[in-house]
């Protein structure tokens, strides 16, 4: 079989896939069936990104969101009612505005994809993506990746403060607030 | 990609690997559990035979249902689980250029089918809609979302020798030095690991007795058939994958390399199933903390003390 | 599998995801409808990346900072979250009249 035949098969199976699972996430009616749509949709992504010799980026999509998924699951389930996922739900607001806004965006950015004109410049089949990346994080664009990873360090900093149950001003769940500043029994009688 | 088989050739031969692979775990598992409980025949048909008869009452045996499970969920987990032991063991080669795949970034595939299997028993704990399936469930979420970093690292050390997440490099880095002499904290690590996402012996918190069975309580007959042959195959994957990353794959005196690397992956066979019967099971709670607090500093230290090395 | 084919459906995951995170009430739907819209453009950047930059190195380097946002995104949304519904006891948006504590 020809290549380009074999590509554009997957691509399209693919493509229809990721679309028809991503737009399944919303019409689903337990949580954890919507993640598991999202985590379909987005191996679907991971593997168009193959196909489009981005191989290592492809894969590592896949595996981030395998992880991101199953917390997403279990933070469903720790916060939202109906613990195990599997009795129905239906919960939007605005859904008109919202169709409406999906449409026009969808609409606006098929217009742009379709009319403009980008160059034409595929990339070269004998070139290794992955080493370049690899050559170009650790080279030209290392300040890029060393700030990416500072930013993440942060990230856990504040998600860490922010999530923990014990705050400056007591635990948050009992309103962990800052006291006033006045001595309450001057007021007080 | 560069691809060694006819896609035909390929499906075959992992295939045929898998079903080599789920036999002798049996049959380890068999004679690990007579040498150590000294219960049964123990002769050598018997030892050879029990899998197959397991199969045999399994296959026969009637299947269960609950009360509106997910059935789309449950038929697909052990498939899953399946598909993900053949995608690792398709990474693996056996021999100089002879793997049924060899993509640039193997190392990273491999990793991405050990993540998935947290997808695949999480859903296969979900949806029987069940009370301790679900308590599986979420006792494997909680296990293996700590494993998967020391994973990562522990894995990503043995890519610094050979300069290439490409599985063939990283075995042929090691033709001077195996990576468990070069780096003696990843082999372990490997294999805590390992027999954690397999939720094998002493990690078996998931599918435990006390939550009568854990993910799999629900299943019977075939259901349970295919998970256990899934599961079975995933820890062979874990070990051909351990061998060939830290035991130096294909190299050695004396033998051919596909014989090298299938005596290293029983051997790590051995070691892992035989924890089953020998190692007393491990509380969650005090895992999942030396996980997030030993097991990923150690892991780093390993990281850090190769690529010393390397400089 | 050309350009514009890609990005069609780079465009059609992104308003997906925007539908869903104006439409859904609940945080955690919400987030998902965001990661969505991440995702399309992420796609949308590698197809510009394969087919019109020739492979330009820098290019990938931008989709891992559009990963890392994605990481971010998601581990502060889900800080938040579990805070908002400690203090709040609020699941979904409606809940949240006003954003000062």
């Amino acid at each position: 079989m020809n290549r380009s035949l074999v590509v554009d098969v997957l691509f399209w199976c693919f493509a229809a896939g990721s679309v028809v699972t991503g737009y399944l996430v919303f019409r689903t009616d337990s949580m954890v069936r919507a993640a598991f749509w999202l985590l379909a949709s987005f191996v679907g992504v991971g593997a168009i990104l193959v196909l489009l010799a981005a191989e290592f980026l492809g894969v590592v999509l896949i595996l981030m969101m395998a992880g991101e998924m199953l917390i997403m699951a279990v933070v469903m389930v720790m916060f939202m009612m109906n613990p195990a996922g599997l009795n129905p739900m239906f919960m939007v607001h605005q859904h008109r505005f919202a169709v409406a806004a999906g449409v026009v965006s969808f609409a606006g950015l098929s217009v742009v994809a379709l009319t403009a004109d980008f160059p034409d410049q595929p990339v070269d089949a004998s070139v290794d993506a992955t080493a370049e990346l690899g050559f170009e994080l650790l080279g030209d664009s290392m300040l890029v990746f060393q700030t990416a990873g500072v930013a993440l360090l942060a990230t856990m900093i504040g998600a860490i403060a922010l999530a923990s149950r014990n705050g400056r001003f007591g635990t948050s769940d009992e309103g962990s607030r800052e006291p006033a500043l006045e001595i309450e029994e001057l007021e007080s009688p | 990609m560069r691809a060694y088989l006819e896609p035909g050739a390929a499906v075959g031969a992992v295939a045929v690997a898998m079903a080599v692979g789920v036999y002798v775990v049996a049959v380890i598992d068999g004679t690990a559990g007579r040498l150590a409980g000294g219960t049964g025949r123990s002769d050598l048909g018997a030892v050879l035979l029990d899998p197959l008869r397991t199969v045999a009452v399994l296959a026969t045996q009637r299947r269960r249902r609950t009360e509106r499970p997910d059935a789309p969920g449950w038929a697909l987990a052990p498939g899953l689980l399946g598909g993900l032991a053949a995608t690792g063991l398709a990474v693996v080669p056996v021999g100089p250029g002879a793997a049924v795949a060899d993509p640039s970034t193997g190392f990273v595939v491999f990793a991405t089918a050990i993540a998935f299997v947290m997808i695949a028993v999480f859903l296969h704990g979900w949806s029987p809609n069940s009370l301790f399936p679900l308590i599986g469930a979420y006792r494997y979420g909680a296990q293996a979302l700590s494993l998967q970093i020391p994973f990562l690292l522990a894995m990503l050390a043995t890519a610094l020798p050979a300069e290439s997440l490409a599985v063939m490099d990283i075995v042929q880095a090691q033709e001077d030095l195996w990576n468990v002499v070069r780096q003696p904290l990843g082999l372990p690590i490997y294999l805590m690991v390992g027999i954690g996402v397999s939720f094998w012996g002493p990690l078996n918190l998931p599918d435990g007795a006390d939550l009568v069975g854990g993910t799999s309580a629900e299943d019977a007959g075939t259901d349970r058939l295919a998970w256990e042959l899934a599961r079975a195959a995933m820890l062979f994957a874990i070990a051909s994958m351990g061998a060939a990353a830290f035991l130096g794959g294909w190299w050695g005196p004396l033998l051919p390399g596909p014989a090298w690397m299938a005596l290293k992956t029983l051997f790590l066979l051995v070691v892992m199933v035989g924890s089953r019967h020998l190692v007393a099971r491990v509380r969650i709670e005090p895992f999942v903390v030396a996980c997030w607090a030993v097991f990923i500093p150690l892991a780093l230290v390993n990281i850090f003390v190769s690529g010393a090395l390397l400089l | 599998m050309t350009l514009e084919t890609v990005l069609v459906v780079a465009a059609a995951l992104f308003a997906v995801g925007l539908y869903g995170a104006i439409s859904q009430q609940s945080f955690v739907m919400l987030m998902m409808g965001l990661e969505l819209m991440i995702n399309g453009a992420l796609l949308a950047l590698i197809a510009l990346w394969a087919l019109s930059t020739g492979g330009n190195p820098q290019g990938q380097m931008l989709a891992i900072v559009f990963m890392t946002v994605m990481a971010i995104e998601m581990a502060l949304g889900f800080a938040l979250i579990t805070n908002v519904y400690r203090v709040r006891r609020a699941d979904i948006t409606e809940k949240l009249r006003k954003l000062k504590g």
